[in-house]
This record gives structure tokens, C-alpha cells and sequence, in this order.
């Protein structure tokens, strides 16, 4: 194996991979939790609310996610100094921006697929509205929910890399700053090319880590359906 | 001067011919692409529905490393990698040869569930009143199959639209390369930020609003 290989893949694993994982740990999170609350209080009957989450919804899944990036990270800023956030961050938010609205949208239509007779049932036995949701309807509609929740995982590492175009550190950022360095000329770096093996291995990366997890929202999609 | 004072109609009339220029590009590039992958899709997703040997395994396996690996690596993996084999293209190439790789995995499995869809029994007839294979798929499979399939495929073409702002990495000017190009000079990113989110969401938008209205048009006359 050639010597430039082993600082490379350490440092791809070792500095990007963290930052992969972070960005998309906050931003699955932050999507499920936003997501679900919106996509359950749009079954409400209250119309103002329902369209103000429609427009948030078709405005964050209509707009490029790169463009919601930008937003995040140059526009909040210039419209608020307080609102300046670093890269990594500024990609989670925009991450959860966007998919909190897919969320939204799959748990409105999870939650009214639930039966009438439930809502029923639990307002028999004395529920409120909230108590109803989170004991009785919830619970039923986040298992129709699964499957769309893993291929959001999916679609979220790898829109992770949209960090990369800010500068953020993970998996792609990492990969392109060591293909610069290696071809930089000595004695910075080697003055060799190998743009092919490090963005191959940082494609193949990427296919270990999503290819079981789609695998498993097939199977799930199966078996629930 | 710190507050710069927010003014989107001087930014679009001071940068117009430039901003429109971007915006063809990526009408441009979305168009070739979308040309693209809607022949890919309709030849792979065909191979695939009817499990033609080879070419089915080979398009499975093109899909599943398309489906599970960023575009944006995609993107770079043309662009970057691919020039140490000796394999170069320019700007615009790898902008719609990317995203139309990328369109063209997810829209053959559009048309693959929609040609599987078609129930046997209506391939049986077309076999049974001496339809050759190839003319049962054209005047059988196809026309009730595809529309299955319209839905789906016209939302990766939105995606394909919307994915053409990738090319920002690769500096291809189409709209969102322009416009942010001219606001790192003018400083007016509000501004630039603001066209580029009403311009996207006119064009997502409008393209929603197709498929609902084809949908109701094409959908079949059973179900209607």
C-alpha cells in the first residue's frame, strides 16, 4: 500500500467522518421533532395555522437545499449579526429546515390515516386533544412513519455533504483538502494527483453507510405494509 | 456603511442580462438532463420491469450506487477524478451529464414500479391477439405503465432542477453561481438570496402544479 494512503484515509475517518455524524445527528433529530409536532397540529382545523405550516412546508421542500444553506449561512447573518453561525452548524440548520418539512408532510398524512374511531374511543375514555396524540394517535402513526424516517437518515448524511460548499469539515471537505494537499508540490505536499482513489473512497465511504440503511427501509416498507 | 439598504428590483435591473443568462443556463442544463434521464429511465426501467438478463443486474447495480452515495460526489468524482484517467469534460458537460446520471438511477425505478404495476393479464391479451413482445410493451405496457410512472418522474425532474444549483461547486454559471458571484462584488446578498429563492420556487412550484394538473387529465379511465 503507498505511504500517502494511510494519513489521508486517518484523516477523512478521524476528522470528516465526526463531522458527518454530527450534522446529521442534529439535523434527523431536529427534522423528527419539528416535523412531527407541524405535521400533527396541521390535522387542526384551524386554518391560519394549517396554512401558515403549508407555506413552510412548500417553501423548504420547493427551494434547492444548497440555496437554504446560503440563506442560513450568508443571509441570516446579514440580516441579524447575532444569527452568524459556523458551517457545520449553519448546514444542521438548513438540514432541518428541509427535512423537518418532509417530516411534517409524511406525519400529516400518517396521522390522518389513523382511524376516526380512535379519536373517538380515547375522547370516551376522557382525553384531551394532547393526551389523545400522545398516548393513542402518535403511537399508531409513527410506525406507518418508519420506513420514510430511515430514507430521510439516508437523504440527510448524504446532503451532509452540502457542508462542504461552506466549508464545513466532514467526509467531503476532508477528502478534497487532502487531494489539495497531496497535489500540492513538495515540499507541502507530493505533487501527485489522486483525485481518483480519494473521491472513489470517499463515494464508497458513503455507499457502507447508507446502503444497509436503505436495505432496511425496504424491508420495514414490507413488512409494515 | 454597515447597513447596506435592502433593494431587490435595483439588484435584478442593475444585473439583468447577467442574471438572465444564468437562468437559461440552468433552464439549459435542466432540459438536457431531464431529456436525459427520462430516456434512461424509460430503457432501464423497461429492462428492469421485464428482467432482461444483464441489463437488468447491471441498471440494479447502477441505481443502488447512484441512490447511495451523494450527488455532490457525484459531482466532484466527474469533475475531479475523473481528469486523472484522462477523462476530461467542460463546465456545462459535467453539469448536465451529473445530474442526468443522478435523475436518470431514480427514474428507472419510477418506470420500473409503474411497467410492474400493469397487471400480467392485460401482456396475455396483447400475446394472445399476436402482439410481438416488443409491440405488447409500446401499445400495452407503456401507455398504461408510463402514466403509472408520470408522477413519480416528474418529481425527479424537479429534483433535477433544483440539484442544477450543485453546480456552484464546479463554478458553472447558471442562477445560482451568477448571483451569488455578483453579490460577493455587490455585497447584496439579501438581495441576491431573496431572487434566488423566488425564482426556484416559481419554477418548483409551477412544475407541481403540472404534475397535479396531469395527473387529473391522464389519470386511467377506471379509476377516474
Amino acid at each position: 500500500m503507498p505511504d500517502w494512503i494511510e494519513p489521508v484515509a486517518r484523516y477523512v475517518l478521524f476528522e470528516g467522518l465526526p463531522g458527518t455524524l454530527r450534522v446529521s445527528a442534529i439535523a434527523v433529530v431536529g427534522s423528527a421533532l419539528i416535523g412531527v409536532v407541524f405535521g400533527t397540529l396541521m390535522t387542526i382545523r384551524l386554518l391560519p395555522l394549517r396554512a401558515l405550516i403549508r407555506l413552510y412546508i412548500e417553501v423548504f421542500r420547493g427551494l434547492p437545499i444548497l440555496v437554504t444553506v446560503f440563506i442560513v449561512y450568508f443571509g441570516l447573518p446579514s440580516a441579524a449579526p447575532s444569527l452568524e453561525f459556523g458551517p457545520l452548524t449553519a448546514a444542521s440548520i438548513a438540514l432541518v429546515l428541509w427535512g423537518s418539512a418532509q417530516v411534517a408532510e409524511a406525519t400529516r398524512g400518517a396521522v390522518q390515516s389513523i382511524p376516526n374511531e380512535q379519536h373517538e374511543a380515547s375522547s370516551a375514555l376522557g382525553f384531551g386533544w394532547v393526551g389523545r396524540h400522545r398516548f393513542v394517535i402518535l403511537p399508531q402513526a409513527l410506525r406507518r412513519l418508519l420506513p420514510p424516517f430511515v430514507s430521510l437518515l439516508v437523504n440527510i448524511i448524504q446532503n451532509s455533504t452540502l457542508a462542504q460548499v461552506i466549508g464545513g469539515l466532514e467526509i467531503l471537505e476532508a477528502g478534497e483538502r487532502q487531494n489539495e494537499r497531496l497535489s500540492a508540490i513538495p515540499p507541502i505536499g507530493l505533487g501527485e494527483i489522486h483525485a481518483f482513489e480519494i473521491f472513489a473512497g470517499v463515494a464508497v465511504l458513503f455507499f457502507l453507510i447508507s446502503f444497509p440503511l436503505t436495505r432496511l427501509a425496504a424491508y420495514l416498507e414490507q413488512r409494515l405494509a | 456603511m454597515i447597513l447596506a439598504t435592502y433593494d431587490l428590483w435595483a439588484f435584478v435591473s442593475e444585473n439583468r442580462e447577467e442574471l438572465l443568462d444564468g437562468l437559461l443556463n440552468t433552464l439549459k442544463v435542466s432540459a438536457f438532463a431531464i431529456a436525459g434521464a427520462f430516456v434512461i429511465g424509460l430503457a432501464l426501467g423497461a429492462a428492469r420491469a421485464h428482467r432482461i438478463p444483464v441489463v437488468s443486474q447491471l441498471t440494479a447495480i447502477y441505481v443502488e450506487v447512484i441512490r447511495n452515495t451523494p450527488i455532490l460526489v457525484q459531482i466532484f468524482f466527474i469533475f475531479y477524478a475523473l481528469p486523472q484517467l484522462g477523462i476530461v469534460f467542460d463546465q456545462f458537460t459535467v453539469a448536465w451529464l451529473s445530474v442526468m446520471i443522478w435523475g436518470g438511477a431514480f427514474n428507472s425505478e419510477n418506470f420500473r414500479a409503474g411497467f410492474q404495476a400493469v397487471a400480467y393479464r392485460y401482456r396475455e391479451a396483447g400475446y394472445a391477439l399476436g402482439f410481438a413482445p416488443f409491440s405488447t410493451f409500446v401499445n400495452v405496457t407503456l401507455p398504461i405503465g408510463g402514466r403509472i410512472a408520470l408522477p413519480s418522474s416528474i418529481n425527479t425532474y424537479i429534483s433535477v432542477l433544483k440539484n442544477t444549483s450543485l453546480m456552484y461547486v464546479i463554478g458553472y454559471a447558471e442562477l445560482t453561481t451568477t448571483s451569488l458571484n455578483i453579490s460577493n462584488l455587490t455585497l447584496q446578498t439579501t438581495e441576491s438570496l431573496t431572487m434566488l429563492a423566488i425564482v426556484y420556487l416559481t419554477l418548483v412550484w409551477s412544475l407541481s402544479a403540472l404534475i397535479r394538473l396531469l395527473e387529473s387529465r391522464l389519470a386511467l379511465p377506471e379509476s377516474r
